[in-house]
């Protein structure tokens, strides 16, 4: 091992510590814009929650169509007939914006198709096969049926994720404390939270705006963004640690900043190669990702982050002197 | 050398057998990628007081199982929840009504022997159930069409009529409860008058279907072992001849009575098979062959919940969303190899290999994927990445710091050993948990991501590894040159 603080001594590295107020401020002020927007998003009389609640957890109105076909039915874009959905007139705001989440789906050979969109009356449904009787129908009479369809996301499956997911934090937190310290683990716990809530914000003020709604996938992602943010925070840590091991005469503050700026090139490195492919995703990838897309791509920004800026900065908290 | 070419000749046989099975087996596609329907069932326990053991629901689950593949209904999933709920996933399939008819029915079979001396009952409500169907007829038919007043009063009249033959003096508006009433009165009187079960669908060997001859109704057949076949002889020649019916009772009702010829009365029915005829349609044969020969039910099983799924993602989406993956991952091999170049390409190979590991499993356990267990696995690139960047880093700074190649090599490899197990173990841990506790889609998304952990701890420690050594056995790919711009490496090795 050559490593030596000489290494370090002759090149310039990030001052962490110098600027660890301005690191705090950023943070704080995106958790109190995220928090601002779950505010907002309870308060707008068309939400009230602190996001906007997709088909998966509110369930919604299934209309299910046979096509009329001679010997073999033509073949339809499904996205055409969302197309079709989107540019319906309903003189109803709400229902208009409902279209935009509605799912067509094609059965035995496009014989028959299948719309799931969120509850609508009876007369909006009958609206949207008219609107689309034109371009693939006829349909066969009787072949007609419009039903509810309950949510796939129900309480109970929200609850054992919650236990489910508290129970992994804290296993991780153990294995953290063991091999680390309990500040580590701590803090890492805190970046986590961080970075969870900051991507619900932004999706309370897509809710707000753009009626963005959250979905299982939505759940999905900040799964994922959990996982890719303690894996982050941990490669951090094992830097510092090695670098504090190796009893090094230097402030705890100066061996952090040594650790942040000798781990920056790969967290940046990693963040790049994992942003491509969602990057990729977005602009190319079907519309059904696109929202997954952009929540997994902000969570990594803001995971890396938390990783190389907010922990590091709270751990020259812990031993000042 | 010769453990280095062992190594190697280790990793070639993984990835060829690896391939071998990515082609020859199938991936399992969930719910949520190709649309379906999701049963809950409940089983019900007989005695309020006692609890479903876990032997009770795997005795259910096995019958369910033999079922749901009677139905004919590709790759479906049967899966046991908690205590005594079990969740059947059948892709693709968009009217689980039947599947549910199916399912529910306990199918316990037997064969009773009519009580002597009840000829006149037995005829009499023989009598009443004939009536009871043409009413019940009659009574659907009118639901989809306008009947004129005259008929619904005379079809109101016999169901009085029926009520009144049967004792039965509850009262009630609606019509489908009359006839749901009669109906099960009728059936409770006539199954009274058979003798205790002698004979049960436990000693059958096998059922079949087939028309009737000059009908267009369907019969079931039935084939019994030899026990089964004896007792059928038994039962057959004891009441052969005299004024006493064979009854076919299905979970209780009676489907069929039949009388035995003066013929049987030496031997009875022997060659230990069976045919049961009572007016099946092609379709209510086939649904009983398959309870028959799924055998019953240990206990009753009541559906709770019947879901039709729409897939989340179209085909077309799934289409253009899997090239745009494949351009994303074609952007991280160019990335790679402009920073890493020679180690780059070692990783581009790496990778490959971590990517047809991950799917050889997928096919060998199987996972079935879902869209939660495709963000796991992308996860888990993430992480395999990381740890060859983890790794080459550590390379690179060994090579500024002017050591020599093949020292920062293994200098880099076991500097980076301690983050990349950090990393992999913390992920490792919360995906035990998730898979365990969690439920749906969570435990998907925990499968993928868990078995990439530990591929991915694998593949960075050794692959990489033996491929960037045996790349390293060709001189002029050794030099420090290949793996970072000249003008970053000290003075004295340039």
């Amino acid at each position: 091992m050559t490593f030596s603080p000489k290494t370090f001594t002759g090149k310039t590295y990030i001052s962490l510590s110098r600027n660890r107020s301005k690191v705090w401020l950023i943070s704080a002020f995106a958790v109190l814009v995220s928090f601002l927007g779950f505010v907002t998003s309870f308060l707008t009389p068309t939400i009230g929650l602190p996001l906007r609640p997709g088909l998966d957890f509110t369930g919604g109105t299934q209309i299910k169509l046979e096509r009329k076909c001679i010997d073999k039915c033509t073949q339809i874009s499904a996205l055409d007939v969302s197309d079709k959905l989107i540019n319906i007139d309903f003189s109803n705001k709400e229902t208009n914006q409902k279209m935009a989440s509605a799912r067509v789906q094609f059965l035995d050979g496009y014989k028959s198709i299948l719309i799931r969109v969120p509850s609508i009356a009876a007369s909006e449904s009958k609206a949207i096969v008219e609107s689309i009787v034109n371009d693939i129908g006829p349909f066969e009479d009787g072949g007609l049926s419009i039903e509810t369809i309950g949510p796939t996301l129900g309480s109970k499956l929200l609850k054992t994720t919650l236990v489910s997911l508290l129970v992994a934090f804290s296993c991780v937190a153990i294995y953290i404390s063991i091999r680390f310290d309990r500040k580590f683990s701590f803090f890492a716990l805190l970046a986590l939270f961080h970075d969870i809530f900051i991507i619900a914000g932004i999706f309370s003020w897509l809710g707000v705006f753009l009626d963005v709604e959250v979905n299982s996938l939505f759940a999905v992602a900040l799964l994922t963004i959990a996982g890719y943010s303690v894996n982050d925070t941990v490669v951090v840590y094992d830097r510092i640690r090695e670098i504090d091991n190796q009893d090094i005469s230097l402030p705890y503050k100066q061996k952090i900043d040594i650790a942040v700026s000798a781990t920056l090139t790969r967290t940046l490195y990693t963040s790049g190669t994992t942003l491509l492919p969602l990057l990729a995703l977005i602009f190319f990838g079907g519309y059904s990702l696109y929202w997954f897309s952009i929540a997994l791509a902000m969570g990594v920004v803001i995971g890396s982050w938390s990783s190389i800026a907010l922990v590091p900065s709270l751990l020259t908290l812990t031993n000042d002197n | 050398m010769a453990r280095q070419q062992g190594w190697l000749a280790l990793l070639l046989a993984l990835v060829i057998s690896s391939f071998l099975l990515c082609i020859r087996l199938p991936f399992q596609l969930g719910l949520d990628l190709r649309g379906g329907s999701q049963l809950t069932l409940e089983v019900q326990s007989v005695n309020p007081s006692a609890k479903v053991s876990s032997q009770d629901l795997e005795a259910v689950q096995s019958v369910l199982d033999r079922r749901v593949n009677g139905l004919g209904v590709a790759e479906s999933s049967l899966r046991t929840i908690g205590t005594n709920q079990l969740i059947l996933e059948l892709p693709g399939e968009q009217e689980p009504s039947k599947a549910a008819r199916v399912l529910g029915k306990t199918a316990l079979l037997e064969f009773r022997s009519q009580k002597p001396g009840t000829r006149m009952e037995m005829q009499k409500y023989q009598r009443l159930r004939n009536q009871y169907r043409n009413i019940a007829l009659l009574a659907e038919n009118s639901g989809n069409k306008k009947t004129d007043i005259e008929e619904i009063e005379g079809q109101q009249k016999t169901i009085e009529n029926l009520k009144l033959a049967l004792n039965l003096n509850q009262t009630s508006s609606n019509k489908e409860e009359d006839l749901e009433a009669i109906k099960q009165k009728i059936n409770s009187e006539i199954v009274k008058l058979f003798e205790p079960s002698y004979l049960t669908g436990s000693d059958l060997l096998s059922a079949g279907r087939r028309q009737e001859q000059n009908l267009s109704s369907w019969e079931v057949t039935l084939t019994f072992n030899k026990d089964g076949g004896d007792k059928f002889a038994k039962l057959t020649k004891s009441i052969a001849g005299k004024d006493r019916l064979l009854g076919i009772i299905l979970d209780g009702e009676s489907i069929s009575e039949a009388s035995v010829g003066e013929q049987f009365k030496l031997a009875g029915i022997t060659g230990g098979s069976a045919t049961i005829s009572g007016n099946f349609t092609a379709d209510s044969a086939r649904e009983l062959e398959v309870q028959l020969r799924g055998g019953s039910l240990p206990l009753p099983v009541e559906i709770i919940q019947i879901r039709t799924i729409g897939p989340t993602l179209g085909e077309e989406n799934i289409q253009r969303s899997l090239t745009a993956a494949l351009l994303g991952l074609a952007m991280v091999a160019i990335f790679m190899v402009i920073f890493y170049r020679i180690a780059g390409i070692v990783a581009i190979l790496a990778l490959s290999f971590y990517a047809l590991f991950n799917f050889a499993v997928y096919t060998l356990i199987p996972v079935t994927l879902t869209l939660p267990g495709i963000a796991g696995f992308i996860l888990s690139i993430g992480m395999a990445v990381d740890a060859n960047v983890l790794i080459f880093e550590r390379v690179k700074d060994e090579l500024r710091r002017g050591n020599t190649l093949i020292r920062s090599i293994d200098t880099g490899f076991s500097q980076a050993f301690s983050s990349i197990i950090d990393g992999h173990i913390t992920t490792l841990i919360s995906c035990i948990s998730l898979f365990y506790l969690g439920t749906g889609f969570v435990k998907g998304f925990a499968a993928t991501l868990g078995l990439g952990v530990v591929i991915s701890l694998f593949t960075a420690l050794s692959c990489t590894r033996v491929l960037l050594r045996f790349f390293m056995s060709y001189k002029y790919l050794r030099r420090p040159s290949n793996f970072l711009p000249l003008k970053q490496l000290p003075k004295q090795i340039s």
